[in-house]
């Protein structure tokens, strides 16, 4: 249980830097901390205790794996993580080109 | 003396890194193809070993510059291979038909636990690494050169 709790305090780090950072660059780390906060909750869910990784070798029977579902939708998410991390730095580089900081409250032309 | 050994006019980071960079780039991309020959058979696959292939031309370019990188692997060189494994993975998916179903795997599927095995399965891991390799190696590429590219216009 203890581990799902602090799986949930890491989601609040997160939260916290996206909410009350000011700088881009931070608020763009806290949403992958939270992101990888999401993925360990999942991994954490499909674990049994003894189980091991759910891999088909040769010459071995397959007894006690942890739960391989939650394990793929986390691949397919780490993917996703990428790209969107990707498309963030971009657009903040963009942002800085047009007004030379970081710091969101000076970022105030929003139109044109 | 020192200065004979760092030349600070040279593009790149010191002697220590690009030595190193230079005996370890070779082993890092062959590591990255062997992940995707074995995606098959053991964990790892199209999308690992793309990332790692990407990553040994990302550590080219951050070890010796970009001029360097660029003459290994150029942006038109980069995109082309991307289209290339686009196209490879949906003509595989199409060629399925064949036997009936999109993504059919209409190859002999030889036995389990071979290297030579599985079908369509290792054609689609070597589709998805040239994907995914230049596609990230082309990211890199777009937000380091952001600004040159900007001021020539």
């Amino acid at each position: 249980m203890i581990e799902y709790f602090l799986c949930f305090i890491l989601f609040i780090i997160g939260l916290y830097a996206v909410l009350r950072k000011r700088n881009i660059i931070k608020i763009i780390i806290g949403l992958g901390i939270m992101e990888y906060a999401v993925n360990l909750f999942f991994i954490l869910i499909g674990y049994h205790q003894y189980g091991r990784a759910p891999i088909l070798a040769k010459e071995q029977v397959i007894s006690n794996t942890v739960d391989p579902l939650p394990q793929a939708l986390v691949l397919t998410a780490i993917v996703i993580g990428l790209a969107v991390t990707a498309l963030l730095v971009a657009i903040a580089i963009r942002l800085y080109e047009k007004y030379a900081t970081f710091d969101i409250t000076k970022i105030r032309e929003l139109k044109g | 003396m020192a200065n004979k050994l760092i030349n600070f006019n040279h593009k790149g980071m010191t002697l220590i890194v690009k030595t190193i960079t230079r005996l370890t780039v070779g082993l890092i991309l062959l590591y990255g193809i062997y992940i995707v020959l074995h995606g098959h058979l053991s964990p790892g696959g199209g999308f690992a070993g793309g990332v790692i292939i990407a990553l040994s031309f990302i550590h080219l370019m951050l070890a010796f510059g970009k001029e360097f990188a660029l003459k290994k692997l150029d942006e038109l060189k980069a995109g082309i291979l991307e289209s290339i494994g686009a196209i490879m993975f949906l003509g595989i998916a199409l060629l399925g038909f064949l036997g009936g179903f999109f993504f059919f795997n209409f190859l002999n599927k030889g036995k389990a636990f071979e290297f030579f095995s599985a079908g369509i399965i290792p054609l689609c891991n070597i589709a998805i690494c040239l994907k995914v390799g230049a596609g990230l190696f082309m990211i890199f590429l777009v937000l380091v050169t952001f600004n040159s590219l900007n001021q020539k216009k």
